[in-house]
């Protein structure tokens, strides 16, 4: 396979069945992802685009298919898949911080235990990244003690402390009050000005007009449209698209 | 003289002559216990991530040449086999489904049978080559129960953590180790303690190999004195005495602890 420098991640005929194939959540998914993309992915639920995202960084291990990152095909049982994943930065809907470890805590772990990054500068590099997202004074606190839209902060930074080249966003504000939906969706706006690679799974269609450079529409396992949020908002293709835009827009 | 089974002040006053009987069984009691939830417990941790581990060393017998999967479901079957797993759960059965006083005799009668010993003392009285087969058993069926315990602890953890461990580059085992465990030690800690008073109760079993614990001492008061009831009554209130603040105390924490989880 061909890989061009400009190429971050190249996903080709990516399936996933489950019950032997009896459920297909991806069925045949080819994409690629370039260096600065924002590409954003939409759909109904059950579409698989969480399914696809996850296959990213082998959450989900696909049935068949191989992705690419970074000139390596991570779907090869023989690589090391924890080598990957340091360099892929990871959102969930559910925020998943540790609740017995403090804000710093949660976001020096994997610097200190996987790069084994000196404490100290952890730390320090931590408390700047808090800063910048406005939590510079809840460094020890516990995640119980923020609201939804802090800890979804908090998740964005401790994947930002990996210095990843990705970051994957799983519906980052699906599990969010309405008025903590803005907070989150700027720091992700800043990222993306800063040129940082990233896949965001939402239904924020605002989002992916305004931020987005890429928009992919999924339905039933399948990629059924892509191109530049102009296309598929004002002039979608086919009937599904259309069908779902009527129904979100 | 006869054994008397009534009760009266004398024979408090004659039975509380041999005290210090009942204080060395006490020491053994709280030792055998004590011994037995530590081995017990590493005992019981390794067990559990054994039952949870993912290892399948038969992998590949699932694949043909090209990679796709076979039909012979046998083989299929196979490549989905975990020795780990399936050695640990025959362990938790087979100690789950048999009594404490058999495993303990075949401990004792068998496999130590020709393992020479130190008979050496120590805590006042306790006899080495007693006690550490006792608490050989103890521990071995203990961390059984244990062993179910921590995997429920373990399980009990959303799998959304192991998720965000992973997806940061933590290797399972550190996964394991700075994030799931800790928790799930946390959450399983009032039913540990529970097991603990279990065994205490049921460290009174080593008297039948003639562990010097308390009921040791109930036999040895009754061979002196002639006396049943009040040595009997004296071990209940000893035992008593050790279980009931145990409880107590593990309670207190667990309202402590539910008070400050609201997650």
């Amino acid at each position: 396979m061909l890989v061009t420098n400009d190429k971050l991640i190249q996903v080709k005929d990516l399936k996933k069945y489950y019950k032997k194939g009896v459920i297909k959540a991806l069925d045949g998914v080819t994409v690629d992802i370039n260096r600065g993309d924002v590409m954003v992915v939409i759909g109904p639920s059950g579409s698989g685009k969480s399914t696809l995202l996850r296959s990213l960084n082998l959450l989900e291990e696909p049935t068949d298919g191989t992705i690419v990152f970074e000139g390596v095909d991570i779907t090869n049982n023989k690589i090391d898949i924890n080598v990957h994943r340091q360099k892929m930065g990871m959102v969930f809907q559910h925020f998943n911080l540790f609740p017995h470890k403090t804000i710093l805590e949660n976001m020096t772990l994997a610097p200190i235990e996987v790069k084994h990054v000196p404490k100290a500068e952890a730390e320090k590099k931590a408390r700047a990244l808090l800063e910048r997202v406005g939590l510079g004074d809840r460094a020890e606190a516990y995640p119980i003690q923020l609201s939804g839209g802090q800890k979804q902060r908090v998740a964005i930074v401790r994947a930002l402390c990996m210095e990843p080249d990705v970051m994957l966003f799983d519906e980052p504000t699906s599990a969010l009050d309405p008025e903590m939906v803005g907070e989150v969706l700027d720091v992700m706006k800043e990222l993306a000005h800063e040129g940082m690679t990233m896949v965001v799974v939402t239904h924020e269609m605002g989002f992916a007009r305004e931020v987005g450079n890429r928009v992919l529409f999924m339905a039933e396992g399948k990629l059924v449209e892509e191109g530049t949020p102009e296309d598929i908002f004002e002039h979608p293709r086919s009937e599904r698209l259309q069908d779902f835009l009527s129904k979100v827009l | 003289m006869i054994l008397t089974s009534l009760i009266s002040p004398e024979g408090f006053e004659k039975a509380w002559r041999y005290k210090d009987m009942f204080v060395d069984g006490l020491v053994c009691t709280v030792s055998l216990s004590f011994f037995t939830v530590i081995i017990g417990f590493i005992l019981a941790l390794v067990l559990a991530v054994m039952r949870l581990s993912n290892w399948r060393p038969f992998k590949f017998l699932a694949l043909d040449k090209d990679g796709h999967l076979r039909d012979n479901r046998f083989l299929v079957g196979l490549s989905k086999f975990n020795p780990l797993s399936f050695i640990a759960s025959c362990y938790v059965e087979v100690f789950r489904a048999t009594p404490l006083l058999v495993q303990l005799f075949i401990i004792y009668y068998i496999v130590f049978a020709n393992v020479p010993l130190p008979g050496f003392k120590f805590f006042g009285n306790i006899r080495f080559d007693r006690f550490f087969p006792g608490v050989v058993a103890l521990s071995l069926n203990s961390a059984a129960y244990l062993c179910e315990i921590i995997r429920s602890g373990i399980q009990s953890i959303d799998g959304g953590q192991t998720e965000a461990a992973r997806s940061l580059g933590l290797t399972q085992a550190k996964t394991m180790r700075f994030i799931i465990l800790p928790q799930a030690i946390k959450n399983i800690l009032p039913a540990i303690a529970n097991e603990f008073v279990t065994i205490i109760k049921e460290s009174s079993i080593c008297y039948t190999i003639g562990v010097q614990e308390i009921m040791y001492a109930v036999a040895s008061v009754k061979g002196a004195t002639y006396r049943i009831g009040e040595p009997l009554i004296i071990a209940t209130l000893v035992y008593f005495c050790l279980t009931f603040p145990t409880s107590k105390i593990i309670e207190h924490f667990e309202r402590k602890m539910s008070v400050g989880d609201k997650r």
